[in-house]
Parts: structure tokens; C-alpha cells; sequence
């Protein structure tokens, strides 16, 4: 029997993926557990491995459109096998959208019906035949995008910059001024809108705000004691470490709702957002309380570099209990941020700046940044979120552990 | 059209083309006493378009002088006389009475200063008014400054206004060695600002007459004018385009094109002579060679002149040679569909 090869389900919330690349051509020779192909879903690019050992054929040509979970994506035939077609993935290949990717298909049939040339057509993958301008080639390259996802809008379908820019939501350099463009959502920002939608609607926000003093951190940082491993630790890293510990103590702050209750988390893992060429990312940091400011600031150098290569995986983004987010970087006094769902409150921390206080009786210049927390009001009460705030507030203006 | 493409300097009159160059002859015959004019009816008869017009009785028969009709001739004094010190301006009446002039150019004056060593240049200079649209036929009309682009030791320009005419001779006068200047036909009556004093401008040096951003439309002599006017329709629709005047084609001016093409993603290459095997292909092949490549989002389009020997018929023979409503269409085509 000829082995179904679907499009499996990687991430819990996934109802669809995108295939973005074949790793293999109709006519391989494919060992179980070989990489088949590469799906984009929810934040991320998985590989999915051969479910047998055998001859690849019919696979399912590259629209840059979401395909169902446990969609049959191609076939694999045992040796004896070998030409022996399937009619209903040769149909499914002949009916894809773009004109490139009727090349594709054509070719596949062709594969199917003369085994004997199957041979010499696998020495061609599907990404050798992509028409792609020299400029949407480079732009695939600088944006990291994978051609073979793209829909050409040129003549035969050939993909220019402005259809690889649109596949990952930039503005196209070579743009023609005058018309409006629509840019469809791609995977990242499609989850990211539905969630936090979600969030607005559901969660009724409330927002408590404080400037705290960054001097004794700062100077903490800076202090010869404080680590000074390879990756020193950011004012992010370092909130994040604070805030985890002060977490420990607010069980309401490190909660999720279900249903008509509240789970309060054993552990404290905390998700930073990272911004990635206008793609909104949020690895967790696991288990905060148990780590050094060293493994922090190691473990956030590998998640932000993993999300920078885009190579960061579901796990990675999974499972956090708390989120903050720093627009400090940005020149930003202060704003509120919508909470990740199903987290209780997230963190918004603005710039640090000399600020006039009153110290002693005396206005002083301080460096000063303004948190916000935003609770979700059906966990957190006023009260709740204020003690938080001033837990965080004597971490932060006292940070005697860390030096 | 010109008038719009020259920011005027101070002591600038309006002058034609044709003028333009003579002042720019006077100038030199002036300042330099080497300098001499050489060829048929630049004398008495002023020249066969009126470029030399009064020099003759300005400078006298030694310094303005008439040959009998031998371009072989012509070519192969003014490199005797150049090699022995003199700077030679000859005329050749129709540029494409060149290819009698073809042995001294290129097998001679190309080559004497490479293969002496340096020790003999030719310091000499070619003017030849070329180019269709008089109704004179498909040996009176031609575009073959490509030809002379291909050889090493040859300079070639290609002037498209008043001050560049000007300006591009003295260059080419200061030069110690071989230029052809292949003024355009249609270009002597027009007319623009042109400086009183001996300005050059200088060889290999393209000119950007407007900056865009969505395609480099890059042409030489009429076609630069052509251009322009061309980008002024689009720019009606919402097309911005480049115009780039090269000026002269060798040496080229690649970096002021490759610098656009990475600017704008597009490139039409506009040019009068024959489109196969011409200016148009070697520019192309150097923009995909360069770094600019990678900055392309459709194909290298290029506007030629049709593969035939030009008619005499002038519907037909304007039909043979980019016009402003072709050029107008190719851009459109490029930057709204991608194709060349």
C-alpha cells in the first residue's frame, strides 16, 4: 500500500499550515524519518520527517496558501510500487491557483506518468523553477522568505519584490507611487491579531501605573560583580529576573483563567515580546525564580537569536505565565500593553530618563522609567496590581542580589 | 526641449546646437594656434549644416581649410598632422561617409599611440553629424557610433544640448588622443544656454537631466531629448522616471547608471542605431554583470532602431527609430507589467 503523507498537526492550536518548501522531488528515494518538507504555522517553521521508506511522488504543489491539518500532501510508494499513481492527488495537483505553480504541477503529472524519466526529474526540485526577478530573489534573502510561498504577480507568474514584500508584510521598495496596496496577513500576524483581539474582547483591562528609579540597577549592571558572561545581562533581561522574583509572591499576577477558575502557576515563566523586522515574537523564559541573571541573559541571547534566524520552534513560545514588554529602546515615556491571553497581566515598561524628583526635600535629576501593568480585572483587583507594582518598585530600587 | 535641461550659468546666452559649436571652434582655433579645421566645404561654404559658418573668413584658408572629397584622405592628414604635433577638427560631411575613413581611424589613430609606445598620440578630432530624420536616406542617416564605441584607443561623445555640444568639443580638443563626436542632424537648429567662456565638459561623464524613481530611462544625443519629454508624460500618470544622458559612450559612464538601476529596479535603454548587436546590448550585459543585478524587478528593456537599412519614405522612416510615444509605451509597459 502506498503511504498517505498529510500534513500533520505540530502545534496545539493549529488548525492549517503552509507548506513553504519540498525538501524532496517526485521520484526520491525517501527513508523514514527523512525531512520532507519544511510547514510555516502559528510563529514558526517546522520540518516534518518521512512517516516511511520508499519513492516520493505527487506531492502537493506550493500555493502559499494554509492547507487543513491531515490534508494529503503526497504519497510515498514501497520499491514494487513505483508508477503506480494516485488519481486523486494527481487531480489535487492540477488545480492550484498561480500560473508558476501550474509549471510545478505539470511537471508532477509528467513524473507520475513516466516512471522511467522519474529519475532525471527529481534531479529537479521544485525550487529551480521558480521565476523570480533578481531583486525579489534579494529580497527574499534579506527578509528571509522562502520563494517557493510567494505568488508571482508578473507576467508567467514571475515573483518581483513587491510580491515578496507583501508575502512578509513590507512595504515594497520598488513600489509605484500613487495606489493603495493590499498586504494579506501572513502567519505571524494572522495569530497575533487573533489572539489579541481576542484578548480586548474578553479580558476587561485595567492599567496601574509607577516611575521607579533605574539608578541601583543600573548601577548594578555596571557594577564589576554583576555577571560578565559573554552575553551581559540587558535592562530586559534584568526586569525580567526582578519581576519573576516578585511574581513568586503574587500568585494572582502569574495565573491564567479557565473557564470559572483561576490556575495559579507553580512556576514563573516569563515571555519578553521581541520585535523581528515588524513580526511581533514572544519566547518564555522558563522558570525564572530558579535561574541566574547569567542563565537569563544566556537563555534570552539564544531565544533572540533563534527568532532573528526565524528558527524559533512552538515550544520556545509556549507556556508562559507573565509577559513583559520594553519600548524603552524606542524613546517611549510610558504605554499600556493588551495582555498575551490566557496570562492574567502583562508588564509595559517605558524609557528611562533624567527625570526631576523630590529627594530630601531636594528636587534631584533621576533616572526614572514608568511601568505599567495591565491586569485582567476578572483575576487581578486594584489592590493586587498596586501591591505588585511596589513589590516590583523595592526590587527594582534595591536590587541587592544582583550585585 | 533643451532649454529645459541646462541650468543656465552666469554669462549664458541662447544659442543653437550648431552655433554652440562653432563658438566652441573659435574658442579653440583661438587659444590654441595647433588647432586647425579640415574637411569638405567647411570653408567658403560654411559647412554641409553651417557649423563652421564664418570661420573661414575668421581664421583664413590655412586654418579652415577645404579638401577634396576623400574621406580616406581627410582622415589620413589629419593623423599625419596630428602625429607631427598640429590638432586636427575634421568633418566628415554625413556620418556615414566614415566607413571610407575607417582604415585611419581605426587601424591608425586608434592604435599609434599604443603602438609607439607612447612616444606619437593623435591628438585629433572627428566631427560627424549623424542620425535620421531629414529624409536622406538609408545612406545619409545612420547611427554608427557604436562601431567606434567597440574600439580601444577611440573616445566616442554624443552630445544632446547646445552646452554639451560646446563643452564636449573643447574636452574633446584637450585630448590628447582620438574623438569622434557624433553630433545629431535634427540637433543643430535646436536651441539652449550655453556659457560665453571656454567651459569643458568632461569625457565619460554621464548626466542625470532628471532624477525618478521608478525606472532609469538611459539614451544619448536626440534620444537623451526624447527621453526627457517622454518622462514628462509619464510623470503625468504617476510614473517617475530617471533620464539619464550618457554623454558619451566611451569611455561609459557605468556607475552613474548602475548607482540609478539600484534606485529605481528598472532600466530602458534607448538608442537610435540599429537595436541587435548595439549600444543598448552592451549596456545591458554591464548592468547585469554589476552589482546592480541583484537590484533588478524586470527584465533590462531596450528601444532600438529596426533592423533595416533606414527608408526614405518618412513615415517609415520615423517609424524605423524610437520615438517619444515609443519610449513613452516602453516605460509603461516595464514599470506596470514587468516585461521589456
Amino acid at each position: 500500500m502506498p503511504i498517505e503523507v498529510i500534513l500533520p498537526k505540530v502545534d496545539m492550536d493549529m488548525d492549517d499550515g503552509i507548506i513553504t518548501e519540498w525538501k524532496v522531488a517526485p521520484g526520491d528515494r525517501v527513508r523514514q524519518g527523512q525531512i520532507l518538507f519544511d510547514i510555516e504555522t502559528n510563529k514558526s517553521v517546522m520540518e516534518v520527517e518521512s512517516p516511511g521508506t520508499g519513492v516520493i511522488r505527487d506531492l502537493a504543489p506550493i500555493t502559499g496558501e494554509p492547507i487543513a491539518v491531515g490534508t494529503v500532501v503526497g504519497w510515498i510508494d514501497a520499491d514494487a510500487e513505483v508508477g503506480a499513481s494516485s488519481p486523486a492527488a494527481a487531480e489535487r495537483a492540477k488545480t492550484p491557483s498561480s500560473s508558476a505553480t501550474k509549471e510545478d504541477a505539470v511537471g508532477h503529472a509528467a513524473t507520475s506518468a513516466t516512471p522511467a524519466a522519474s529519475v532525471e526529474a527529481a534531479t529537479v526540485s521544485p525550487s529551480d523553477s521558480i521565476r523570480a526577478t533578481p531583486l525579489a530573489r534579494r529580497a527574499a534573502r534579506m527578509l528571509d522568505v522562502n520563494l517557493a510561498g510567494v505568488t508571482g504577480s508578473g507576467p508567467a507568474g514571475r515573483i518581483v519584490e513587491k510580491d515578496v514584500a507583501a508575502h512578509a508584510g513590507r512595504a515594497p521598495k520598488s513600489a509605484v507611487a500613487g495606489a493603495d496596496r493590499l498586504v494579506p496577513f501572513n502567519p505571524v500576524r494572522r495569530i497575533v491579531a487573533q489572539r489579541l483581539a481576542e484578548s480586548a474582547r474578553s479580558a476587561p483591562h485595567f492599567f496601574v501605573s509607577a516611575q521607579i528609579d533605574m539608578g541601583a540597577l543600573q548601577a548594578a549592571l555596571r557594577h564589576p560583580g554583576a555577571p560578565q558572561s559573554a552575553e551581559r545581562p540587558s535592562i530586559t533581561v534584568a526586569l525580567a529576573y526582578l519581576a519573576g522574583r516578585v511574581l513568586a509572591l503574587h500568585p494572582l499576577l502569574n495565573a491564567s483563567i479557565e473557564g470559572d477558575a483561576v490556575r495559579l502557576h507553580a512556576r514563573v515563566n516569563i515571555g519578553v515580546a521581541i520585535d523581528d523586522q515588524g513580526d511581533l515574537f514572544v519566547p518564555v523564559l522558563r522558570d525564572v525564580p530558579a535561574h541566574t541573571l547569567d542563565d537569563l541573559a544566556r537563555e534570552f541571547a539564544r531565544l533572540r537569536a533563534a527568532v532573528r534566524a526565524r528558527e524559533i520552534v512552538p515550544d520556545d513560545m509556549r507556556g508562559g505565565t507573565f509577559t513583559i514588554s520594553n519600548l524603552g529602546m524606542y524613546g517611549v515615556d510610558a504605554f499600556t500593553a493588551i495582555i498575551n491571553p490566557p496570562e492574567s497581566a502583562i508588564l509595559a515598561i517605558g524609557r528611562t530618563a533624567d527625570t526631576p524628583v523630590g529627594r530630601d526635600g531636594q528636587v534631584v535629576l533621576r533616572p526614572m522609567a514608568t511601568f505599567t501593568l495591565s491586569s485582567d480585572h476578572r483575576i487581578v483587583d486594584g489592590v493586587t496590581a498596586a501591591r505588585f507594582v511596589a513589590d516590583l518598585r523595592e526590587a527594582i530600587e534595591h536590587p541587592e542580589g544582583l550585585s | 526641449m533643451p532649454t529645459e535641461l541646462v541650468v543656465p550659468e552666469a554669462g549664458t546666452r541662447e544659442l543653437s546646437y550648431a552655433e554652440a559649436i562653432r563658438e566652441g571652434l573659435a574658442q579653440a582655433m583661438q587659444a590654441d594656434e595647433r588647432v586647425f579645421l579640415f574637411g569638405e566645404d567647411v570653408g567658403v561654404y560654411g559647412g554641409a549644416f553651417g557649423v563652421s559658418g564664418d570661420l573661414f573668413h575668421k581664421f583664413g584658408p590655412e586654418r579652415v581649410i577645404d579638401t577634396p572629397i576623400s574621406e580616406l584622405g581627410i582622415a589620413g592628414a589629419a593623423v599625419g598632422a596630428a602625429i607631427t604635433g598640429m590638432k586636427p577638427v575634421l568633418e566628415l560631411q554625413f556620418s556615414d561617409f566614415v566607413t571610407l575613413a575607417m582604415e585611419q581611424i581605426v587601424n591608425q589613430a586608434a592604435k599609434i599611440h599604443f603602438m609607439f609606445g607612447g612616444k606619437a598620440t593623435v591628438p585629433m578630432v572627428v566631427r560627424l553629424p549623424g542620425g535620421s530624420g531629414t529624409g536622406a536616406a538609408a545612406q545619409h542617416s545612420q547611427s554608427l557610433e557604436a562601431w567606434f564605441a567597440h574600439v580601444p584607443g577611440l573616445k566616442v561623445v554624443q552630445p544632446s544640448t547646445p552646452h554639451d555640444a560646446k563643452g564636449l568639443l573643447l574636452a574633446a580638443i584637450d585630448d590628447p588622443n582620438p574623438v569622434l563626436i557624433f553630433e545629431h542632424k535634427l540637433l543643430y537648429k535646436t536651441r539652449g544656454p550655453v556659457p560665453e567662456d571656454a567651459y569643458r565638459v568632461p569625457i565619460g561623464k554621464a548626466a542625470v537631466r532628471r532624477p525618478g524613481r521608478d525606472l532609469t530611462i538611459v539614451g544619448s544625443s536626440i534620444m537623451a531629448i526624447r527621453a526627457a519629454a517622454a518622462a514628462a508624460r509619464l510623470a503625468t500618470e504617476d510614473i517617475d522616471a530617471e533620464v539619464i544622458d550618457l554623454r558619451s559612450l566611451r569611455p561609459i559612464d557605468l556607475s552613474t547608471i548602475a548607482a540609478s538601476v539600484r534606485k529605481t529596479h528598472r532600466l530602458l535603454i534607448v538608442y537610435e542605431g540599429v537595436k541587435i548587436m548595439g549600444i543598448g546590448a552592451e549596456i545591458s550585459a554591464m548592468i547585469a554583470e554589476s552589482d546592480a543585478f541583484d537590484f533588478l524587478d524586470a527584465p533590462i528593456a531596450r528601444l532600438g532602431g529596426a533592423d533595416v537599412p533606414l527608408p526614405y519614405n518618412p513615415v517609415l522612416e520615423k517609424a524605423a527609430v524610437p520615438q517619444e510615444d515609443d519610449i513613452v509605451a516602453a516605460a509603461r509597459r516595464l514599470v506596470r507589467e514587468g516585461r521589456a
